[in-house]
């Protein structure tokens, strides 16, 4: 049997290795010069004005609910296909998530006529996630909520470098965008995310409970410039240290060649797979064009096909992902009946992601298109 | 010297060193490539549950997420009530408002001692209380056989907020193994640091397995399962959170928590000179007493002067004039802005009479007796002058 095909795999470089040794050799971990500069390449990176590095996404979408000062009674429309934080977030403040289906099982994003049919006059916010990287429609998203004075926030986890609107990146066009570093991502640091934001106001607010509404840090006291401190809010520690702060600097300059890469794969993936019977490509070659590719989602014909090519996979050592529908789970059953967000349980039931790494080779796509063709033959 | 930047002639109050053996085990990891939910996280799980005796240790992202995860498993929710001290940092607190309670503070034993004050604690307790949290501040016990009692006598949870006590005991039994759960940091400028990094220490099979859920979102099964071929099998069940350690923060711990006897010992050395070189010099009070230095961590080094309104010149002429880095530990909780905002002002003593007299003077493992008598020296001018 030949070797395994991993969902996705990290390569740290050496100048990445590099990068964390100075940092732990030099002694200083939280809060210091590489997050400030890590935070400064982020945001000219993306393009927007503030990036605020956090601990995680779930965490940067959480700051983002308090920057907005939802709380009881507010409700957010979030999609019902996406991982759990996105619903989360809101439900942290106390505000309540509002479970929306999306656009189509080939396009599983939110549209702005799936949000219309959710909004009540408790909305406060609508959180479009760019999923699996490909960019959610936000120009009418956005129309729609200017309209209601709606805040658009982006959940961006998944999505970093994704083109959303002409030059413009994911989690930059909403009021505040999240990102995630986590280790499957395309920019990865074990743990980790960040907020984007242009709102100056939004960003000493996301700051400051990202580290306990403290009126100074332990830096500034290091340095000499404060003698004590207040606190001025309810706040967490949200903070991310230097070691993961020196290791995403380290990558942020490959990242473009990395997603790159990751399309190219998307491609050669989409070119082999184009016309097998009972199997559909999702979203377009336009939205490829425009994804970052966080992985490679493809659909089945029905939720047994599904089962029955993913278990074949694995079966075969190829590890897959998939992300079932948000009220499939226990926790948030209460909140959608079965049945009543078709194109979300139609695009959990029947899709799952093939292996994607920015540095996918073409044998291993081959051997993964190989085996889904003999999987599906086979039924 | 390192994480002095900005003084390279000054004393820094911390200053972490590491070994060539902990930058290695992080190099290997990163060389490995998998990076959350690992092997290193459960090892050092393993490695810091055996270190106190415990049965299960949970790694999380702060000390902060380990005690708000302590007093959900407790039960704490909107409308109950946690004790706890105010001479402590502010997330002892906070991770009580996250839960929806409230934090109802008391004071601590006095200027010798800056644990919680069990007949204060006792005063306090109404109908609403579900836990209370001890911190053991520097590494010094708190009452925690006396609290634990109380606890117990009152159907309450006892929480131990050790932050500053990993490795230190009472009675031949670890600090953060007396309670329901004991909360740990791995804070940069703690004893044991990686970074940002805590733990959640327990006895309590129930309390583990809520801890280990909702510290990943309350998914029932890992990522590293969900790779497997089971990502169907997952559920989601309660509130969860993203509160993971991640596997490079695990093996610098790990790599670390093999030289945290002879670095405490270290610790307590120090403790006890500066103890000798501080008896009798005017002005200053030094809490706690030579017997206990040999049963804590000695985190921190924490002198009171005698006279709050001089404190703040004390620290400035420290730093300006001799270049030496002072900390308070801490501004009284319940005088922050927002907490006297949410819940309304009241007096604590001790407490308050602590914060505005404490002087936190350097302390770190590889601190030399010359610096030691720098720092004595600089104190005893700027105290007399």
């Amino acid at each position: 049997m030949s070797a395994s095909v991993p969902a996705t795999g990290v390569m740290i470089t050496a100048s990445d290795r590099r990068a964390v040794a100075e940092c732990l050799e030099g002694g200083w971990l939280t809060m210091g010069p590489r997050t400030q500069r890590f935070e400064a390449a982020l945001s000219e990176w993306t393009g927007t004005p503030h990036a605020v590095a956090v601990s995680s996404a779930t965490a940067a979408l959480h700051l983002a609910c308090r920057a907005l000062d939802l709380g009881p009674g507010d409700e957010v429309v979030v999609p019902a296909l996406t991982f759990v934080a996105t619903a989360n977030a809101p439900r942290y403040t106390g505000a309540r998530p509002v479970l929306c289906d999306v656009e189509s099982p080939e396009r599983p994003n939110l549209s702005a006529a799936g949000v219309e049919r959710c909004l009540s006059p408790h909305t406060r916010a609508v959180i479009a996630v760019h999923f699996y990287g490909y960019p959610a429609d936000l120009g009418p998203l956005r129309e729609l909520c200017d309209a209601r004075g709606i805040v658009l926030v982006e959940d961006a986890a998944q999505a970093i470098g994704a083109e959303v609107e002409p030059g413009r990146y994911a989690g930059t066009v909403g009021a505040l965008g999240c990102l995630s570093f986590f280790s499957e991502n395309q920019l990865c640091t074990g743990e980790g995310g960040a907020v984007l934001t242009a709102d100056a106001d939004h960003a000493a607010r996301v700051r400051s409970l990202r580290s306990h509404a403290m009126t100074s840090g332990t830096w500034d006291r290091h340095t000499g410039n404060e003698a004590s401190y207040d606190v001025v809010d309810v706040g967490y520690n949200f903070r991310l240290d230097e070691p993961r702060a020196a290791l995403g600097l380290a990558r942020l300059s490959r990242l473009h060649d990395d997603i790159e890469r990751r399309r190219a794969a998307v491609g050669r993936y989409r070119g082999a797979l184009a016309g097998t019977p009972g199997l559909a490509l999702m979203w377009t070659d336009n939205d490829v064009a425009r994804s970052s590719h966080f992985a490679f989602p493809v659909l089945f014909e029905s939720g047994e096909a599904r089962r029955r090519v993913r278990d074949a996979l694995t079966d075969r050592g190829i590890q897959t992902i998939r992300y079932p529908a948000l009220h499939a789970f226990t926790e948030f059953a209460p909140l959608a009946a079965p049945g009543s967000l078709p194109a979300a349980e139609a695009a959990a039931d029947r899709h799952f992601a093939l292996p994607l790494s920015s540095h996918e080779d073409d044998d291993s796509v081959e051997r993964v298109v190989g085996a889904v063709r003999d999987a599906l033959r086979q039924g | 010297m390192a994480g002095t930047e900005t003084s390279p002639s000054g004393v820094p109050l911390y200053d972490l060193r590491l070994e060539p053996e902990d930058v290695r085990a992080v190099m290997e990891v990163l060389e490995s490539g998998w990076l959350t939910l690992g092997p290193r996280t459960h090892e050092f799980e393993a490695a810091f549950a055996s270190h106190l005796g415990v049965r299960h240790a949970v790694a999380v992202s702060s000390c902060t997420a380990a005690l708000h995860l302590a007093y959900l498993a407790a039960g704490v929710g909107p409308g109950d009530e946690v004790i706890v001290p105010s001479l402590t940092f502010a997330a002892t607190a906070a991770a009580v408002i996250y839960c929806g309670g409230t934090p109802v503070f008391a004071d601590i034993l006095g200027p010798h001692d800056f644990g919680l004050d069990p007949d204060d604690v006792e005063r306090r307790i109404g109908p609403r209380t579900k836990a209370v949290c001890a911190v053991h501040f520097a590494g010094y016990p708190a009452a925690v056989d006396r609290l634990r009692a109380l606890c117990d006598a009152h159907g309450l949870a006892l929480i131990e907020d050790a932050a500053h006590a990993p490795s230190a005991d009472f009675e031949g039994r670890k600090l953060g193994a007396w309670g329901r759960a004991g909360a740990f940091s791995f804070f940069s400028n703690k004893i044991l640091s990686c970074g940002e990094g805590g733990l959640l220490a327990t006895d309590d099979d129930d309390v583990a397995a809520l801890a280990r859920s909702l510290r990943s979102h309350g998914m029932i099964s890992g990522t590293r399962s969900g790779q497997t071929g089971e990502t169907d099998s997952y559920d989601v069940v309660g509130l969860g959170f993203n509160y993971r350690l991640d596997e490079p923060r695990s093996a610098l711990l790990l790599s670390r928590l093999a030289r945290l006897g002879p670095e405490i010992e270290r610790r307590r050395e120090l403790t006890r000179a500066y103890r000798g070189k501080l008896a009798g010099m005017p002005h200053v009070l030094i809490p706690y007493g030579d017997a206990g230095v040999g049963r804590s961590s000695c985190y921190v080094m924490p002198i009171l002067v005698d006279d709050d309104g001089r404190r703040d010149s004390v620290r400035r002429r420290l730093r300006d004039e001799h270049g030496i880095q002072t900390s308070v530990l801490y501004p009284a909780v319940h005088e922050f802005t927002t907490y006297r905002s949410r819940f309304g002002e009241q007096r604590l003593p001790h407490s308050e009479r602590v914060a505005r007299t404490e002087i936190t003077i350097p302390l770190f493992a590889h601190l030399d007796e010359a610096t030691q008598d720098r720092v004595v020296c600089a104190l005893d001018e700027v105290l007399a002058g």
